[in-house]
């Protein structure tokens, strides 16, 4: 008689259950998890690759598979019930239930295949070339998860969890068709000041620290361990993990401080491709450089390079590449082309506006330590708009629509804004033109800020803000919130509007007229602030663009009321995104030797 | 005789136009007399010199630095792309009609080493700069902006490396093992440039790639967040400073180029520079 038989039976007849998140005990083995088979169909299965075997309280060893996610996963928990449909459980045999579990595996790895996609530089195109690789293997019907050890970038978004990763991961999290997570990015350093960043682990806000305690004192302890954690748990969950580096593995003065590159891929035992882009020169000296610095052992788990962003006919680096190779011993797998796409931005250095002379600006304050400006991305959307980033007075004085980004430092980029004379640039607009702040731009907005708990400044201090809009802001505890939201616009026609919020500090909207209404289960939460007599609105809502009601809404407000809105001819952010995605994936298909990279990696391409 | 200086660099963009601004404004106020030269300037942001001759803006800038008038001579060939794959070709500061040739690259060589003769005549130190890296092998016989020109010159090479980005040390290597082995002799040293923070963490990789090279680090210049007259788009970043009320922008940059000067005169070993120099290895 097989144990917990009964048990089993009333499962598959039940069939998949997905997140039963309503159990005390989820999640027991990983959040999103699947838990049809509460009960395993295999226990004991003996199979050391997911359980082992452990002393129980009378000293006998029993079975353990509290570290096994294979059979939580979706997919495989599908598979599993499908293949046992019908069975009597009472008096299967161990060979029969060993045999489909044997076929399941054939289609779901037990353990995932990883590739480390490293880089001769940050702006190599790892980051995409990852996307691109996750929208491969999905679209050739593999479970794949993106990863990246550490991120660096005040360009955050918020998981359906509430956890905070930096949004290139979302954006492969989605060429992967799967829903960010913590694990996707364990580590994210937001940069507050020159040598001071924000920990965030696990999508949630760790403590601030410098560059010598964050490399003497967490990375070689906590940050290590953390990193492979996160390895081991997408290892046990997924067919095929593709890692994203970061800046560049060779950093020779950083010796076992760097947890971003070769650690994670030893962590999996992930072969290593290097990408070099093509765009400033130098890409050959800079891949022979890399791998000839990297320590032996190191080395040889880089087995192939590609060449990016390539501009105009590859053909003329022939005899480049064969030398390369020739002295390298690692295979050219392939020349990508450079690619002009619209996807979500990286890093501020790629700040430059979008192209185009449009009829209607959209002028971005280009504040020192601007965060989330990828908001921005949605108004390229609509015809004959053009957004530009400013930091004169004169740029604020042509701006038909002004708008204060989020800020990883509210009152470090407020002083800047006096600085330079923006305030009063902007405050004379007044009344002209729509005035939007978003976030940390929201907070400037406001009459005062106060920094009660030294999150923003070392001392505690009050500061005006600039009085555009009658809120106060205050940082009286060192507290982050991050969420998604959804609700309904509060101005114009109305409209649902999502985003997300990524802030410290709290702002008292002394029941002032909100922007929107946000649906909280039954209730409708005010959020944001808007005075439509002088067209001056704040939120703190990031992504509020993306859809279209609060976008059109200010552009039918801005005041050459040149812009005409589309109509429902244009697409949303997400639709675009996945195209954008798809064209990406098709480009790398065509220019890498995927069968060769596949064999590195050691999976079937294509995929049966 | 002439003592010149080739400034190299690991990538487009690496910061050899100011750092040769620097040098060439340095020596000009220890008294010498210095001029700029760079055979091959690919850009679309020219500089018409006083007797209508069309060279890059970098090299007019490198000029002023040097407290002398640009001249046509010091920019050889700039070659101006105005469409996907066609260009226009200025040499000694004159278009001309340039359809590829067999020997064209020769004749071209044959040009701008005559150039450089002019410069060198009126000089006691020229500053060349390379183009782009060095190190491309697939370019290795048909580049006359970098080792070529530095051969010709009896140069020796300073390399240097953006580590804004990362990756600076395998750059920096790797341009250098990419090269010849006789022209790795004339590299004399390397810089690392636009860096932010402490120089100090950067200690154990900088041994490791003198070693490794067989020649010094001659300094981790700062970042420096200063506006100069951008060559190419890979320049086109915005910077924090204003212009300090100043609306004449050729005046800006120069005032913007002595402050750079203080921070290179604070960072680089000029010193072992000046020393380099005298250890030219003969040219021409």
């Amino acid at each position: 008689m097989r144990p917990y038989a009964e048990r089993v039976e009333r499962q598959l007849e039940r069939g998949d259950r997905g997140s039963n998140t309503a159990c005390p005990y989820y999640p027991c083995h990983f959040k999103g998890q699947n838990c049809t088979h509460c009960f395993c169909p295999f226990y004991p299965c003996g199979d050391t690759r997911l359980g082992s075997l452990v002393p129980s309280r009378d000293g006998t060893p029993v079975w353990s598979c509290k570290d096994c996610f294979w059979i939580h996963r979706h997919d495989v928990a599908k598979t599993v019930c499908r293949l046992l449909a019908g069975k009597d459980m009472h008096h299967a045999t161990d060979e029969e239930l060993a045999a489909c579990k044997e076929e399941a595996e054939c289609r779901h790895a037990v353990r995932a295949r990883a590739l480390m996609v490293l880089g001769t530089m940050s702006g190599a195109g790892k980051s995409l070339m990852a996307a691109a690789l996750c929208r491969i293997f999905s679209d050739e019907g593999y479970l794949v998860s993106p990863f990246k050890a550490q991120n660096m970038s005040l360009n955050a978004c918020v998981t359906p969890d509430g956890e905070e990763i930096a949004r290139i991961q979302e954006l492969q999290a989605r060429a992967a068709r799967r829903e960010p997570d913590g694990s996707m990015n364990p580590i994210l350093l937001k940069p507050k000041r020159d040598d001071v960043s924000q920990v965030v682990l696990y999508g949630r806000p760790y403590r601030d620290m410098d560059v010598p305690t964050y490399y003497g004192d967490f990375v070689p302890s906590t940050g290590r361990a953390i990193v492979s954690a996160a390895v081991s748990s997408l290892m046990r969950r997924n067919d095929i993990v593709i890692m994203e580096g970061a800046g560049s593995p060779a950093e020779i003065n950083l010796g076992e401080g760097d947890i971003a590159n070769m650690a994670p891929a030893e962590d999996a035992g992930a072969p290593c491709v290097l990408v070099a882009t093509m765009e400033r020169g130098g890409a050959f000296a800079y891949v022979l450089g890399t791998l000839e610095l990297l320590p032996p052992h190191r080395r040889s788990m880089v087995r192939g390079i590609i060449l990016n962003n390539m501009h105009g006919d590859a053909s003329v680096l022939g005899s480049g590449i064969e030398e390369l190779e020739e002295r390298t011993g690692v295979p050219v797998l392939g020349v990508v082309p450079h690619l002009e796409l619209s996807l979500p931005s990286e890093d501020s250095q790629s700040l430059q506006g979008t192209p185009g002379t449009g009829t209607c600006t959209v002028g971005v304050i280009r504040l020192p330590r601007i965060a989330n400006f990828t908001d921005f991305d949605a108004f390229s959307l609509e015809e004959g708009v053009c957004v530009r980033y400013l930091d004169t007075p004169e740029g604020v004085a042509d701006a038909d629509i002004i708008i204060i980004p989020g800020t990883k430092h509210t009152l470090g980029d407020l002083a800047w804004l006096r600085e330079r004379g923006l305030d009063a640039a902007i405050m004379a607009r007044k009344g002209h033109v729509p005035i939007v702040g978003i976030c940390g731009g929201y907070q400037m907005l406001g009459t005062l800020i106060r920094d009660t708990a030294c999150v923003e400044s070392d001392e505690p201090c009050i500061r005006e803000g600039l009085g555009l809009i009658p809120v106060e802001t205050a940082f009286d505890a060192y507290e982050k919130e991050t969420r998604q939201v959804e609700g309904t616009l509060a101005v114009g026609e109305g409209g649902r509007v999502r985003g997300y919020m990524i802030h410290m500090g709290q702002t008292d909207r002394s029941r002032l007229p909100p922007l929107c209404f946000l649906h909280e289960g039954d209730t409708q939460v005010p959020e944001g602030v808007a005075n439509e007599a002088t067209g001056v609105y704040g939120t703190y809502m990031h992504g509020i663009f993306d859809v279209p009601p609060f976008r059109r809404y200010l552009l039918s407000r801005a005041s050459r009321g040149a812009h005409r809105p589309q109509g429902d001819a244009v697409a949303s952010v997400d639709e675009r995104t996945d195209a954008e995605l798809d064209r990406l994936a098709a480009a790398v298909r065509e220019a890498v030797d995927m069968e060769a990279l596949c064999a590195i990696m050691g999976v079937a391409y294509p995929h049966g | 005789m002439v003592k010149a200086l080739m400034v190299a660099g690991a990538t487009s963009d690496a910061g050899k136009t100011l750092l040769s601004a620097a040098l060439c404004r340095h020596f000009s106020q220890k008294g010498y007399r210095v001029a700029p030269f760079k055979t091959l300037n690919i850009s679309l942001n020219a500089y018409s010199t006083a007797d209508g001759k069309e060279i890059g803006i970098s090299q007019a800038f490198q000029a002023w630095a040097a407290g002398i008038e640009p001249a046509a001579c010091m920019n050889p060939i700039l070659i101006k792309p105005h469409a996907p794959g066609r260009c226009q070709y200025v040499v000694c500061g004159r278009p001309v009609d340039m359809p590829e040739h067999e020997g064209m690259r020769e004749d071209l060589m044959e040009r701008a080493a005559a150039c450089y003769r002019k410069v060198a005549a009126m000089t006691d130190i020229v500053i060349c700069e390379g183009s782009g890296s060095p190190a491309e092998p697939n370019l290795r016989d048909r580049d006359l902006a970098n080792m070529r020109t530095a051969r010709m010159a009896g140069a020796p090479v300073l390399l240097v490396g953006d580590i804004d980005a990362g990756g600076v040390f395998a750059g920096i290597y790797g341009t250098w093992a990419l090269l010849a082995q006789e022209d790795r002799a004339l590299v004399k040293g390397y810089i690392i440039n636009r860096f932010r923070g402490d120089p100090s963490v950067l200690g154990p990789g900088i041994d490791e790639l003198s070693r490794r090279m067989g020649c010094p680090c001659l300094g981790v210049v700062p970042y420096v967040p200063l506006r100069f007259p951008a060559e190419d788009s890979c320049s086109l970043r915005n910077t924090d400073v204003p212009s300090g009320g100043n609306d004449d922008m050729r005046a800006v940059w120069i005032s913007n180029l002595d402050r750079f000067l203080e921070v290179v005169r604070a960072s680089l070993d000029l010193g072992t520079i000046e020393r380099i120099l005298g250890e030219g290895i003969h040219g021409l």
